[in-house]
């Protein structure tokens, strides 16, 4: 599975500038605001921090109590962490996709797990439009439609832009009536 | 987004009451029931069996329970105005909670003995907003818990509250009944219910009261000895050994099918769902031996119906009928049942009721990819043999055995997959799942809310997606899932499912 994706990434370079994402990763819809890569990678980099952290720890404990050559924990986990940090972020960042149809939204994510969710806006209950600290930062907000239903009755779509997202919050709220269950 | 949160001053001048002064006492009596075993615990351990002590213990905790209760009885008022029902609550932390009638889902009256026998009802309301009931009177008369009861159903029916006539004089002398079940009919749904709860029971009861038992009845080396001690076992012949265990089995089953009887008649009794068409139209359900509990349903609630059944009840023609609503059914059920135990006819002719139907004989379900049970079963099976081999090169070559398990699992996982299909007909989605606890899930595609196409790791190479259901109201634990199918033909069934969500609203 792991083979699959980086085989894709391979390719990735060559076929499509970093700005212009190729339509295959998110089937063509609407990709996130670009600086929300960037938050992603800054979240990768806290808890990249946090692994080494506590594989430091674990280094020093193990170095302490066991006869180990030295980075037997350190070296595994700074490599996962690079990784993460260097690699995740864009193909994370890629496959989100979302789409603002005439009567629905749809929310693509993920690869090996994708969830492709669409729910029609006559059905959403209310709309929040969120925004943390990291996300300020970067100018982002996550827009989250609440439907009536128990299963995924919360849609979240982070990393809009945040005019982007109060925009779509008014489109969505000319669309919902009251009592509809 | 509360709209009827800006209730006129006007309204106010209605006035807060009290719930009837005797649920102080039925609260207080079952919070003593359940300290009482503390007492006696203490009478046994802490007093040395001094009954002076225990009595001033048990005083005092009826002095204490009393004037809480008391004290929590005067601090909880309800107002019921126009549009909306404020319940105060709380004694330090004071609440104050309004529910909106627009926004109550059902109403239910319940009666416990006690409560029968002094003539109350509790009335919970629910706004389907999730977690258990949001409004709940305890201990009203009846006849008020029946008047608040029918003020909600006329507000939201939009009548004059002048015009009312009560739900009881309307529906239950005339009419008969949609669907009753009588004690024959309990009786066969007692045996479908198959349940160890019996043993639960008796077995909790004996935790309980251990304090009874001599102090070592739980040392499971005192039994060992005494098994050794007798030799009895030795003695007896291999066919009385047999004996032995069938007899044991028998009795178990035994247990099991009387306990399922009673735990349905306790829960069943009496059960009747009628139509009510005063004020909103709706489905009333009564039932319950000791605790009789009353729902009223309105039918336009009713999100999607499940069909349930098992292999042998179906061959005898037995369904289990059940909407999905906003609102879970008390005592912890997701669904509201409204047929425990009925024939095919009698469930077409509640589901005539609503505007579900029951899906036509020539209906063609579709199947999913066989790689549902496939998939699984590779997986068993090299799991089994993983087993095996630790096992039998640890322990015992016996148990290369265990892979044999695989094959009964397997077969279990085809006939899963055999029963998994799903068609779409009359604009509604009709899922059928499960061998050994059959489902049917008939749902107009108006009242889908969600649809997520789905795709784990090892769905990509066959190219398979799930497709999951978000309804309004059941479990979040298990929504309504198709499994299984190709990518393209869920992309395709998406489209059809959310055709009639996009032109029109639904029937409000």
């Amino acid at each position: 599975m792991a083979k699959h994706a980086s085989n894709s990434s391979s390719s990735d370079p060559a076929t499509a500038p970093d700005s212009v994402l190729s339509p295959r990763y998110n089937q063509g819809l609407t990709p996130l605001h670009p600086p929300h890569e960037n938050l992603l990678r800054t979240q990768m980099i806290l808890r990249a921090l946090i692994l080494l952290i506590l594989a430091s720890v674990a280094e020093t404990l193990i170095y302490m109590h066991h006869e180990m050559p030295a980075g037997l924990v350190l070296v595994p986990a700074a490599v996962i962490a690079f990784l993460t940090v260097a690699i995740l972020p864009h193909r994370i960042y890629r496959r989100w996709g979302y789409d603002m149809g005439d009567a629905q939204l749809r929310v693509l994510r993920g690869y090996l797990w994708r969830t492709d969710t669409i729910v029609p806006f006559n059905r959403i209950q209310h709309i929040d439009v969120a925004q943390g600290p990291l996300q300020r930062f970067f100018g982002l907000s996550t827009l989250i439609v609440h439907t009536a239903g128990t299963h995924n009755s919360i849609v979240t779509l982070p990393g809009l832009a945040t005019a982007d997202a109060e925009e779509m919050r008014d489109t969505i709220k000319g669309h919902i009536r009251q009592d509809m269950i | 987004m509360n709209e009827a949160a800006d209730t006129s001053p006007a309204q106010d001048s209605a006035p807060f009451r009290h719930l009837h002064p005797l649920s102080i006492i039925l609260k207080s009596l079952s919070m003593i029931g359940r300290n009482i075993v503390a007492v006696a615990v203490l009478h046994f351990s802490l007093f040395d069996q001094n009954i002076a002590y225990t009595m001033l213990a048990a005083l005092a905790l009826v002095a204490l329970v009393t004037g809480v209760t008391t004290l929590i009885w005067s601090r909880f008022t309800y107002q019921v105005t126009e549009r909306e029902i404020r319940i105060k609550s709380g004694l330090l932390n004071r609440n104050n909670r309004s529910i909106p009638f627009d926004r109550i889902q059902d109403v239910s009256l319940e009666q416990k003995l006690p409560h029968r026998l002094l003539r109350l009802a509790t009335v919970a309301l629910e706004t389907g907003s999730g977690g258990g009931e949001d409004g709940q009177l305890e201990a009203l008369t009846r006849s008020d818990a029946e008047e608040l009861r029918d003020t909600i159903r006329d507000y939201k029916a939009g009548r004059n509250v002048d015009s009312r006539r009560s739900i009881e004089e309307h529906a239950t002398e005339e009419a008969p009944p949609l669907f009753a079940m009588d004690n024959r009919r309990i009786f066969i749904a007692g045996l479908f219910n198959f349940s160890f709860v019996l043993l639960a029971i008796l077995g909790a009861l004996a935790q309980n009261l251990d304090f009874l038992l001599p102090g070592d009845f739980f040392d499971p080396r005192n039994w060992f000895n005494a098994l050794s001690n007798q030799k009895i076992i030795d003695g007896l012949s291999f066919w009385m050994r047999v004996a032995g265990v069938l007899g044991a089995i028998f009795s178990l089953i035994i247990v099991g099918f009387v306990s399922g009887i009673i735990r349905t008649f306790i829960r069943e009794y009496g059960f009747r769902l009628d139509r009510v068409d005063s004020g909103q139209a709706g489905f009333r359900r009564r039932r319950g031996l000791f605790t009789l509990t009353d729902m009223v349903m309105p039918i336009h609630r009713v999100q999607a119906a499940i069909i349930q059944t098992g292999p042998v009840r179906q061959r005898y023609g037995w369904y289990h009928l059940k909407f999905k609503s906003l609102a879970g059914d008390a005592s912890g059920e997701t669904d509201h049942s409204a047929a425990p135990c009925a024939t095919g006819p009698e469930i077409d002719t509640i589901l005539g009721q609503c505007n579900i139907s029951p899906p036509a004989e020539d209906v063609e379900f579709h199947p999913v990819n066989p790689a549902l049970w496939w998939r699984r079963a590779i997986l068993i099976c090299f799991a089994s043999a993983a087993l095996a081999a630790v096992t039998a090169s640890a322990v015992h070559p016996a148990f290369s055995t265990l892979l044999l398990l695989a094959i009964p699992v397997s077969f279990i996982l085809f006939l899963n997959w055999r029963q998994h299909q799903y068609a779409l007909s009359d604009g509604q989605l009709v899922v059928r799942s499960g061998w050994w606890r059959r489902r049917l899930t008939v749902l107009p595609l108006s009242k889908i809310q969600t649809v997520d196409v789905g795709q784990t790791p090892w769905d990509h190479p066959l190219d398979l997606a799930t497709i999951i259901i978000g309804i309004a109201g059941g479990s979040a634990i298990a929504p309504l899932t198709i499994r299984a199918i190709g990518l393209d033909r869920a992309s395709d069934l998406r489209r059809q499912l959310l055709s009639r969500t996009d032109s029109r609203p639904t029937s409000g």
